[in-house]
């Protein structure tokens, strides 16, 4: 009996395994189409991996391609790759082959897009209103993910479907259309988008709308117009040349100015946009305003169209505060102190009592500014009483911008100075040294240890090289140490921007309809009566240019400006950059301190080759394509 | 035997007087254990037995002679091999001898028992554990080893790897490092990759598992090392390690007492330079660069001194003991009834690390309980339950920033500012952090690794009466495992000293304090139904056939939670901050299902046939492409049977020749690659609104549906051979594994402006080749025996078939080519010697590119200009040196035993693999930090202070700064260096008590010994200092846990 219980029992356990096939296990981590694409909720998830893919060049736009927050990139930021700023450690370009590339990741966020914009129209769930918004945001962000391919590469494959796989990997080729198509593309694209966007949204509101795609359209129009008028300032040559996949007609300029203008005219015109702060009362208060907006955007809704938002410290957080607090309010950060803004790019800020003109940083009693050669006892330097007097005058936009010598920054004065002339005349400079004149010890950096300065040592590459530390879109407020704990938000676009671009745009092609030149210079003067200024300048290229280029500084717009507009092969030829050394001068008491102007140290020359200005295609073996020139 | 076999029968079939023996007597061990049962039943008599006790050839001395049921009553043989015990008439007598198997004879009765030992490696008739069955040693056809408990038992080591490592032939085991609790050896059979573990009849965890098994619990453990496995289908392709955990046999309780403490300390570190040796070497560095020299003259000197304030460190002293503990112990119980039968065991391990802070720690408690019980007459049951307990405790910071600080910290700095403990200083020389303080959890915190598992199985097994030699069987399986993981990741303040204002300034190091709880919980269930059949035909025909139906399941599920904290108070998540929480969780499960056959045929001990297959099922793949087939055929001829052979060659007392071809598996890539589904993974996020972000989900890709396991197509061909009536045996063996299937992106040159990849197929194929040689030989003269036994393994992997593109030219091809190449091959700079002259240096081919010469100095390294275009570049290098894995591995071992002593001695090595260190040990300065004292035998000049004085060649380059140095660094034979070794990776000594003394204090066995692990090593003097078997680790730093050395003292207590 007992033996029989156990025979069934026996027999049981064997079938036990029968009831359930387990087998037939299906994965967790997995969703069905249906599941993402059956609502406009759905959809959003499926939008928020677009939109993380989105090329945007914000705090996480590097060396090393786009969302590198979390990864060691040396703090070498766009800026550091053009005369805005050094990199305290390394020092060089970027090659054509990585002249941030971004080609594979390109196609494959438009094969995803190419995803939503083909399915959406199938989905039945689904109002003909919210489809035809998502399938506007879709033109939107295949806008701009072949904005950033067209200024790259200049003419590229414009694919529009989801390609099938096939083993015929020969009619999955697409050749490369022109580079006047893709510019004309990339606008239809934009327009597209127009069409459908709303001009505001109450949640999400960090989605596209039409004022976003706008201003994405007056940016685009600027770049085609400018390459179509300045293409030949550095002509290129061969196959992708004559068959027009790279360069545009100069006759086409005028067309793109004007599409820049009309854009740019409509969010002027009917949108609620306009400058944050317009009237400060004093420089102060300019500088302030300013430094506010890019250390919280969302206080500046009047201004920003289009934010990128940073959030989560530690994981979708950025890692500007990491690399760039000059090395004194490290908080424990490894490395510091990497963005050095550059003297020629301080220079370049008007002094407000003369206004009109770059107003470059005078050391010596003979006024000249072009003498980079280091210290020449010979010579009378201009003696002031603090690191930061010599910049007194100088536009409220470099305060907020830049730290300069002395300056306080988050409850520290940070300490940056270069060496000391002893009292017998030797000068000391980039030289760790210390000496005592009248029973007080005098450092060549300007403290002990390197815990106290933060310039000009060779210390693990902390220590600012140019003589300037960088605090624009930095935290006033503690941030841990660490890599991605910076939630500072991104202004991907500000009215400002497209106030520039409209002047620029009126300028370059002497457009005159609508009273465009009084409207250009008006948008010109009211962006510096922002930055403090009280008297208008004329409506000039250069002034336009100059305007630009402080006012956008360090927003990653000056590398394609320099691009597009072909300066950077004169800009970077067999070029040093050039820093300003505080200096001690110890012969006087009570000491002062004077300024060298003089190369970058241990920065080697740089020069762009005119081929760099478009990048180098990767796989042409596989994708059949024709390479870009000189590759 | 056969004549006591045969009274056993007798007595058997008086007594019961029922014909059911023949099903139960597969064995002589099974017979004479039934005896036993049957023999308690009747009344008991005390009679003297006597009688010899002799090995094949001589009598044996110092046998252990004793009964089953008085333990205490042991004798021991005298030198001719005779005992004399007074025992009851129905007991059972144990011959126990150190190299030989143990015999257990029934009395019956009878007043005289000789009895011939076997030496335990070449028992013919030894049962070896195969998949779903047992087989005799001698009718193997499979290149099957095996090794039992006492020679496992000869190493003192925390982890089960080490302790076989060099013992069993084609068993690949290498170190890797030495942290108490990491049990990252590898572990390899015949060059094939991570085996198929199986423990007690079921397939469970991997090797960081198998390694922390309390060795003591193990019986035996056998290695499928060809197509053998093929019983285990997918995941075997690698070959299978089989454990095989004690059983209780019937007898009174024997208890068992092991303990074993010992010191380790490691087997060498690579001397640092001190602080006289590093003011030298940096003022070489600014002269050979041009540059006044770093410090005075007078500065120098003091630190050639060691004045006051200008003594060296060693940071390694600072933060290392010089040696940390380690102890086992494990106390057992087995014995049993008539009916039921058990072993058990508590087991308690702890490994000490080598932290002055004890932040590294290890302990592990194990249990494990197997009780056999006789349900009815044709009906027994099996319950193995086992758990395991092991916690892992660390620094806050990894072993590898410690072991960086201890290297490249400069000898100038302190641990502490002005010898204050308050103030650790702040140094990052060398791009490390002050070891002192990062190794300590007060001041960067911990973490925590415990594992909870838990093992169990019940089998039913039940003999089919009227169908003589069938069996039915079957097994329930569940078990779990608790994985907890704790870590405090804490901040803290390091601090430099201005001594102007005599102020102490604070540098704060990862803020904010990081709080991390980690939790993974595994299940498992293996279910199994088998039918054994065996049967005699004609008394010729031996027929076996096993039919096996097994289903596995599990199902995980993990989660992780951290919270930070501003100003740390307390290591509970509860008191951290609100904000910036972090938690994350995921699932999986998966499945198996497989029918699994074999049969066995012998005609007459002879010609010897199996064939078997697995029809395995997997959830990983797609439904209609699941299932595989995984046969093999093996056969053998024992020629040595053979009446011509027997009469013609009589020395050669066995020789078989077997051979065996099969084909295995082994799983590919991630599971469900064939379901299109978009994924919450991989995908970015973006913050559509202020504070709110939304996490995407990702496209899918392209999927291949068919993605299959490898294919591995094993063929073994093999000799035993045994000479002078066993005494010498040896083994041989020549393989080969085909892999087909391996995965790669197939080429078809997508385009890329497609914007998506390929996905992965099984399109690659390897082969291994190899050979494996084992030889045992003893001999006993008087009562002295020994044995020696050796194991000798090389195996290579040659990539046949690479998806690739076209080459672009035969140059490409010839550089980059790698079908039908070997794999593990490092193309490297072929270095001729060093610059011996400026006018050597000015001709001599240019090696440092558009720099060309000029960064090269005398004492330089030179390097040949392979294709004499001038220009040493990466078209230069050759293949010259074997990679990071080793290709030959080999032991000996020498054991021998004289009365109460036992010796055994474990030489163990490996060969033809290189290795390469990069950073801190292998770089001058690296980060401006210390650098390796061996750089100090180097060109310099005889006065830094004097540029015109002469030259002093060394053996390394003159010293210079990273940003001085030509192509000193270029890989080649001065960086990499062959590892190959030989060292004496285990010593013993042992002495068992005369057991006429142990008795008086109630004891019945008494061993005690001493040994040593890792005691002496053969290799290149660069590479020892590193040693050999350990990894280079992350980044090729060689910052990784040392290995140790260590001396141990034990006692094996029987009572």
């Amino acid at each position: 009996m007992k033996s029989t219980i156990l025979k069934i029992a026996f027999v049981t356990i064997v079938l036990a395994g029968g009831c359930k096939n387990v087998l037939d296990l299906r994965p967790l981590d997995k969703l069905e189409s249906e599941t993402i694409f059956g609502s406009p909720e759905g959809t959003r998830i499926y939008l928020a991996n677009l939109y993380g893919q989105l090329p945007i060049e914000d705090f996480s736009f590097g060396r090393l391609g786009f969302n590198t927050a979390n990864e060691n990139t040396g703090g070498i930021a766009p800026a550091t790759q053009t005369d805005e700023a050094a990199n305290s450690e390394f020092s060089h370009l970027l090659d054509g082959g990585g002249n941030f590339q971004w080609w594979d990741p390109g196609y494959k966020l438009i094969r995803d897009i190419n995803l939503l914009l083909e399915t959406i129209p199938t989905v039945t769930t689904m109002s003909e209103a919210d489809k035809a918004e998502l399938i506007s945001e879709g033109h939107f962000l295949r806008a701009y993910t072949y904005f950033a391919l067209a200024k790259r590469y200049g003419g590229v494959p414009l694919i529009v479907q989801v390609q099938q796989y096939t083993p015929d990997v020969e009619s999955l080729k697409v050749p490369r259309n022109t580079e006047k198509e893709t510019w004309d593309f990339v606008l239809a694209e934009c327009d597209a988008a127009i069409e459908n966007l709303p001009a505001s949204r109450t949640s999400d509101n960090r989605r596209a709308t039409k004022w976003v795609a706008y201003a994405l359209k007056s940016r685009v129009a600027l770049h085609a117009a400018s390459l179509a008028k300045y293409w030949s300032k550095a002509p290129l040559s061969g196959p992708a040349v004559s068959q027009q996949l790279v360069g545009i007609d100069p006759s086409e300029a005028d067309r793109y100015y004007q599409i820049c203008i009309e854009a740019s005219r409509k969010i002027m015109d009917e949108s609620p946009f306009e400058l944050y702060k317009p009237t400060p009362s004093s420089p102060e208060e300019a500088a302030a305003n300013y430094m506010e907006m890019f250390q919280n955007p969302n206080s500046a809704t009047s201004e920003v169209i289009f934010i990128k938002g940073y959030t989560n410290p530690g994981s979708s957080g950025h890692s500007y505060d990491f690399w760039f607090n000059p090395n004194q309010t490290s908080e424990g950060s490894p490395h510091p102190g990497r963005m050095n803004p550059t003297l020629e790019f301080v220079d370049s800020y008007e002094s407000y009592s003369n206004p009109g003109q770059s107003s470059p940083i005078v050391t010596t009693t003979d006024g000249n500014v072009s003498d980079y050669n280091g210290y020449n006892p010979s010579k009378n330097y201009l003696r002031f009483d603090t690191p930061y007097d010599i910049f007194k005058d100088k536009d409220a936009r470099l305060w907020a911008t830049v730290i300069l010598p002395g300056t306080e920054w988050k409850g520290k004065t940070i300490v940056i100075q270069g060496g000391y002339i002893q009292p017998d005349g030797t000068a000391k400079i980039e030289t760790k040294e210390s000496i005592q004149v009248n029973g007080r010890t005098y450092y060549t950096y300007g403290a002990a240890d390197w815990t106290g300065y933060s310039g000009f040592e060779v210390y693990l590459g902390n220590m600012t090289r140019t003589g300037f530390s960088f605090k624009k879109f930095l935290s006033p407020n503690p941030v841990p140490p660490n890599l991605t704990y910076s939630t500072t938000d991104w202004i991907e676009f500000r009215y400002a921007e497209i106030l520039l671009n409209y002047a620029e745009a009126v300028v370059e092609s002497n457009y005159t309809a609508n009273d465009a030149q009084a409207v250009a210079k008006g948008a010109l003067n009211s962006i510096r009566k922002r930055a403090g200024h009280t008297v208008d300048i004329d409506l000039t290229l250069e002034n336009v240019l100059r305007e630009r280029k402080v006012e956008l500084a360090f927003e990653n717009k000056r590398y394609w400006d320099l691009v597009r507009r072909r300066e950077f092969h004169e800009k970077f030829n067999n070029t040093i950059r050039k820093a300003l050394v505080p200096v001690l001068d110890l012969r006087v008491s009570p000491a002062k301190y004077i300024f060298v102007r003089k190369n970058v140290s241990r920065e080697n020359p740089l020069t762009f080759p005119t081929n760099f200005y478009y990048a180098h295609i990767p796989g042409v073996g596989a994708n059949g394509l024709i390479q870009n020139p000189q590759y | 035997m056969p004549t006591k076999m045969n009274n056993a029968m007798k007595l058997f079939a008086r007594q019961i007087a029922k014909g059911i023996l023949a099903c139960t007597a597969f064995t002589v061990f099974w017979g004479q254990a039934l005896a036993v049962h049957l023999g308690e039943i009747t009344d008991q008599e005390q009679v003297t037995v006597t009688g010899t006790v002799r090995s094949e050839s001589e009598p044996l001395a110092g046998v252990s002679v004793s009964s089953t049921s008085d333990s205490g009553s042991g004798v021991s043989t005298d030198s001719e091999g005779t005992y004399r015990i007074a025992v009851s008439d129905n007991d059972t007598l144990v011959f126990s001898f150190v190299g030989y198997a143990q015999q257990r004879v029934p009395v019956n009765g009878r007043g005289r028992i000789d009895v011939v030992l076997v030496p335990r490696d070449q028992q013919l008739d030894e049962i070896v554990v195969v998949g779903y069955g047992t087989q005799k040693k001698a009718n193997l056809t499979g290149a099957i080893s095996t090794i039992q408990a006492d020679q496992i038992q000869t190493t003192t080591h925390s982890s089960l790897a080490q302790k076989l490592q060099g013992k069993v032939p084609g068993l690949q085991i290498r170190q890797n490092t030495g942290g108490p609790g990491d049990f990252d050896a590898m572990i390899n059979i015949r060059g094939f990759g991570s085996p198929l573990y199986v423990i007690d009849g079921i397939v469970r965890d991997g090797g960081n598992e198998f390694q922390r098994l309390n060795p003591d619990d193990i019986e035996s453990i056998s290695v499928l090392k060809d197509a053998s496995a093929a019983v285990y289908g997918v995941n075997a392709a690698n070959g299978v390690i089989i454990v095989t955990t004690k059983k209780g046999s019937q007898g009174k309780t024997q208890f068992q007492y092991n303990v074993v403490v010992g010191v380790q300390s490691p087997t060498d570190m690579p001397e640092i330079a001190n602080a006289a040796q590093w003011m030298e070497m940096r003022n070489d560095a600014a002269v050979n660069a041009g540059l006044a020299p770093y410090i005075s003259k007078e500065e120098l000197e003091k630190y050639q001194q060691g004045m006051p304030g200008y003594e060296s460190t060693n940071w390694y002293d600072e933060t290392m003991k010089p040696w940390a503990g380690q102890q086992q112990h494990t106390l057992s119980a087995q014995g049993g009834s008539e009916k039921v039968r058990y072993f058990s065991s508590f087991g308690f391990l702890n490994d000490n690390g080598l932290l002055k802070s004890d932040a590294i720690n290890y302990d592990r408690y194990t249990f494990r309980t197997n009780l056999t019980a006789d349900l009815t007459n044709n009906l027994s049951a099996t319950v193995e339950l086992a758990g395991r307990y092991d916690r892992k405790d660390g620094a806050g910071y990894s072993i590898f920033d410690i072991i960086r600080g201890t290297i490249s910290a400069l000898p100038t700095n302190k641990p502490y500012l002005n010898g204050n403990p308050d103030y650790p200083t702040h140094i990052t020389d060398g791009q490390s952090s002050n070891p002192v303080a990062i190794s300590d959890p007060d001041i960067s915190g911990y973490t925590q690794d415990v594992n909870k598992q838990f093992q169990s199985a019940v089998t039913l097994t039940y003999k089919v009466p009227f169908v003589d030699g069938l069996q039915l069987k079957g097994v329930a399986s569940y078990d779990g495992n608790n994985y907890l993981n704790k870590s405090l990741t804490k901040s803290y303040k390091l601090y430099s000293y201005d001594a102007a204002a005599d102020v102490y300034n604070a540098a704060t190091l990862r803020h904010p304090t990081v709080l991390g709880n980690g939790y993974s919980d595994m299940n498992r269930i293996s279910l199994q139904a088998q039918a054994i059949y065996n049967t005699l035909l004609s008394d010729r025909h031996n027929i076996g056939a096993t039919l096996v139906y097994e289903e596995r399941n599990g199902w995980t599920r993990s989660s992780g939670l951290s919270r930070e904290f501003q100003f740390f108070t307390n290591d509970q998540i509860d008191m951290g901050d609100q904000n910036n929480q972090r938690t994350s969780g995921m699932e999986s499960q998966w499945g198996n299902r497989s029918v699994i056959g074999r049969f066995t045929y012998d005609y007459l001990g002879k010609y010897l046939m199996e064939i078997a297959a697995r029809y395995d099922g997997s959830y990983r793949y797609h439904p209609d492409r699941r299932w595989g087939l995984f046969p093999v055929v093996s056969a053998g001829w024992r020629v040595s049977e053979e009446s011509f052979f027997k009469d013609g060659v009589p020395f050669v007392s066995n020789l078989k020749l077997r051979g065996s071809y099969g084909l295995v598996g082994q799983d590919a890539g991630n599971p469900f690659q064939y379901v299109p589904g978009f994924s919450t993974s991989g995908g970015g996020g973006y913050e559509f609104s202020n504070g709110s972000y939304v996490s995407g989900v990702a496209a899918p890709g392209i999927v291949n549906e068919r993605l299959t396991w490898f294919q591995s197509r094993i063929a073994d061909i093999g000799v035993d051979l045994g000479l002078f009536d066993g005494r010498l045996n040896m083994e041989f063996d020549m393989y080969q594994r085909d892999r087909t299937g391996l995965l790669a992106i197939r080429n078809v040159s997508l385009p890329n402006t497609f914007g998506g990849t390929l996905p992965e197929e099984n399109l690659n194929s390897d082969r291994v080749r190899g050979l494996e040689f084992a030889f045992g030989f003893s001999r006993a003269i008087g009562e002295f025996r020994f044995d020696i036994g050796g194991n000798f393994n090389f195996a290579r992997t040659m990539n046949v078939y690479v998806e690739r593109g076209p080459f672009v030219n035969s140059m490409d091809r010839w550089r980059n080519g790698q079908a039908n190449r070997w794999s593990d091959v490092v193309w490297m700079y072929d270095k001729i010697g060093q610059f011996q002259s400026e006018e050597e240096l000015l001709n001599s081919p240019i090696q440092n590119g558009e720099l060309g010469n000029s960064r090269e100095m005398i004492g330089d390294f030179k390097y040949r200009d392979a294709n004499g275009d001038g220009v040493i570049d990466g078209n230069d290098t050759l293949p010259l040196a074997w990679g990071g894995n080793p290709k030959m591995f080999y032991g000996l071992t020498f054991s021998a035993n004289w009365r109460g002593f036992d010796f055994n001695m474990l030489w163990q090595g490996s060969g033809k693999y290189s290795v390469r260190f990069t950073h801190a040990y292998a770089e001058m300065f690296w980060g401006d930090g210390n650098l390796p004292a061996y750089f100090y035998d180097r060109w310099h000049l005889a006065d830094p202070y004097d540029p015109n004085s002469e030259w002093i060649p060394g053996e390394w380059p003159a010293i210079r700064r990273i940003s001085d140095i030509g192509a000193m660094y270029n890989e080649s034979s001065v960086w990499r260096r062959d590892a190959s070794y030989l060292r004496l990776k285990s010593l013993e000594l042992g002495y068992s008590l005369p057991v006429g003394y142990i008795k008086r204090i109630g004891l019945e066995g008494v061993r005690v010994y001493a040994n040593g692990y890792n005691l002496l090593t053969i290799t290149d003097p660069f590479v020892k200092a590193f040693d050999p078997e350990q990894i280079e680790g992350a980044l090729n730093t060689g910052w990784v846990y040392p290995l140790s050395r260590s001396y141990n003292f034990g006692i094996n207590l029987t009572f």
